[in-house]
């Protein structure tokens, strides 16, 4: 065989193939895939059933969004911790196709995963209290569903990258986890956190993205006020930050570690 | 850089920086590589010694892309290690020792169908390619069990397969037979020897001395950082003062014994060491001249004197040369 060169489809394919092989057959996700949408769903529902149909449907969306977080997010930045755990983080990097392809791989399936956590949440409702959950715009709010995914998945790519930089990214992901929950308004409006903390849920994508997604599904719905388009511009503005970090920190990153020499630490 | 080097590296040195104290305030340097040169042909089994924290693992990695060396040039396959790594990386393999760098959760063909395809395996090939790899490593049976039921011997096996999955030109080898069998071990030497007949060039690091004398047209010792030596096996043996070893053992030898043991003709050198409670002299012997019965006539004053020659053995170089360094 000769100087073998990598396919970018190829590649991605493979890290997707792994992915879903490395999921099924590690119990642990389990929780955040399935048992905590579940207690997410039915927590919310049993709170705000007194609220009216539409309050019901607005805590909805910020349970299905913390389990998304739980598999899109936590899952694209701790399967790199993983590598390194298994020392897996050497052989890839030395491998002909760069990391971030890896990394993308990994979101995309962490993507799709997170969908399911998202629509788990919905249908656990709708069956455990008899009926669907209204929505205002269905495939208008599906396509944003999605999107909110994207956004999610974009603050991941940076935390993947964090993760090959330094074994202790985890505690900074742990950390965020409860600021991730209140900043981007998941369990409250934001608007109803201190003014000095709104800097802090506006600089995170998926801030704008749920709440462009609270427009779609609430008629009547207030969120910051300014609408749905300027939420749309908030969202993509920076999600298009966050890859744009990704793209530029993943360089530096590999080679931080190859100067350091703590791939292998963990 | 002559024509026939896979691997040239001119003046290597790393550093290693650390920080400790409760605010990270104190800064701790090592220095891993002091000034490396070394150049191994095209086609060779080179074999690397030294003891632990000699700088093996360090050296290996900075040649095999995975570490920035603080200072100097390297070239392998004639693409420069930092700034050429991404030309260069499709054309080496790297197996680093021990249970971790798989996954443990899958197979061991699902693991090399992964490594395949970010290695750039084709896609056409690679189902046969994998089966072949598994055959030569001989875990064809294991092939579509979980890694994490795998032996040690298994996984080190497994590794190899990963190593070579991607034909690489070169490989580096970081301790491919530690912590395995008799059998397995021998089975990996085989697998080295016969990837050689395939053209490969490997680039061994190794703690088993018989190994890299049965496999290594030529060995360097690293030392503290250093390369002490690099020579053929042949080579080496004449470098710390010849082919035979005569060794001597009584309770105690007075300096004058020592001294007309030194001066007999071919010996180059004469190294004492306590036995408990005897003393053993081994003397390094150039030529086939001094016969036992010599030496016996020196130290006649010892009925229970043992007196033995055997041939110096590689480890008999590497013990004399990192001690030489570390004194």
């Amino acid at each position: 065989m000769g100087a073998s060169t990598y396919s970018r489809r190829v590649s991605l394919v493979a890290v997707l193939r792994l992915s879903v092989l490395t999921f099924l057959a590690d119990p642990q996700w389990l929780v955040p895939s399935l048992i905590a949408p579940v207690i997410f769903g039915l927590v919310s529902y049993e709170l705000f059933t007194g609220a009216g149909p539409w309050f019901v449907l607005y805590a909805i969306l910020g349970a299905g969004m913390m389990s998304m977080w739980g598999q899109t997010l936590y899952g694209s930045g701790w399967a790199t911790g993983q590598d390194r755990h298994l020392g897996t983080l050497e052989p890839t990097l030395t491998a002909p196709t760069p990391y971030v392809y890896v990394v993308l791989g990994r979101v995309i399936w962490n993507t799709v995963a997170g969908l399911f956590g998202g629509l788990i949440v919905f249908v656990v409702v709708a069956i455990t209290y008899g009926h669907p959950i209204p929505l205002a715009n269905p495939l208008e709010f599906l396509l944003m569903f999605v999107f909110v995914i994207v956004t999610l998945a974009a603050v991941g790519v940076v935390f993947a990258a964090a993760y090959v930089y330094t074994r202790y990214a985890g505690f900074v992901q742990n950390v965020g986890e409860f600021a991730f929950y209140i900043g981007t308004g998941c369990m409250f409006p934001v608007v109803l956190l201190p003014f000095w903390s709104n800097p802090i849920s506006l600089v995170l994508p998926p801030t704008w993205a749920l709440d462009a997604l609270r427009y779609l599904a609430i008629p009547g719905y207030q969120g910051f006020g300014w609408g749905f388009w300027w939420d749309m511009v908030g969202a993509v503005g920076t999600t298009l930050l966050y890859l744009g970090i990704a793209a530029s920190v993943f360089r530096r990153v590999e080679r931080h570690v190859l100067e350091a020499g703590d791939l292998n630490d963990w | 850089m002559t024509e026939r080097s896979a691997i040239h590296a001119r003046d290597v040195r790393r550093v290693f920086e650390s920080r400790k104290g409760f605010f990270f305030n104190e800064l701790i340097r090592t220095e891993a590589l002091r000034g490396v040169d070394l150049d191994v042909d095209h086609g060779e089994i080179f074999g690397l010694l030294g003891p632990n924290g000699a700088g093996k693992t360090t050296f290996t990695k900075i040649l095999s892309t995975l570490l920035i060396p603080t200072s100097g040039s390297v070239e392998v396959l004639g693409l420069d290690v930092v700034r050429q790594a991404a030309e260069l990386r499709p054309r080496i393999g790297l197996v680093l020792g021990g249970e971790r760098g798989l996954y443990n959760r899958i197979s061991a063909r699902e693991n090399l169908r992964y490594f395949a395809d970010i290695y750039g395996v084709p896609v056409v090939h690679r189902d046969r390619r994998i089966q072949e790899v598994l055959d030569r490593v001989d875990l064809t049976e294991a092939a579509d069990r979980r890694v994490e039921e795998f032996s040690r011997g298994m996984k080190q096996k497994l590794h190899l397969a990963r190593g070579i999955l991607h034909g690489p030109e070169i490989l580096f080898l970081d301790e491919p037979t530690i912590g395995l069998d008799p059998k397995s071990a021998r089975e990996t030497r085989k697998l080295i020897r016969s990837l050689v007949a395939d053209g490969v060039t490997i680039f061994l690091t190794t703690h088993y001395m018989f190994e890299a004398e049965e496999l290594c047209q030529r060995i360097a010792v690293l030392s503290r950082g250093r390369i002490v030596a690099r020579d053929t096996v042949a080579g080496l043996r004449k470098l710390v003062g010849g082919d035979r070893t005569i060794e001597v053992e009584a309770y105690g030898f007075d300096d004058g014994e020592i001294q007309r043991l030194n001066r007999l003709p071919g010996v180059s050198r004469v190294m004492s060491e306590e036995f408990g409670p005897r003393l053993r002299l081994t003397m390094r012997v150039r030529t086939d001249e001094l016969s036992l019965e010599q030496v016996r006539a020196q130290l006649v004053n010892h009925p229970e004197l043992a007196v033995r020659e055997r041939r110096t053995s590689l480890e008999d170089v590497y013990l004399d040369l990192v001690e030489e360094e570390a004194s």
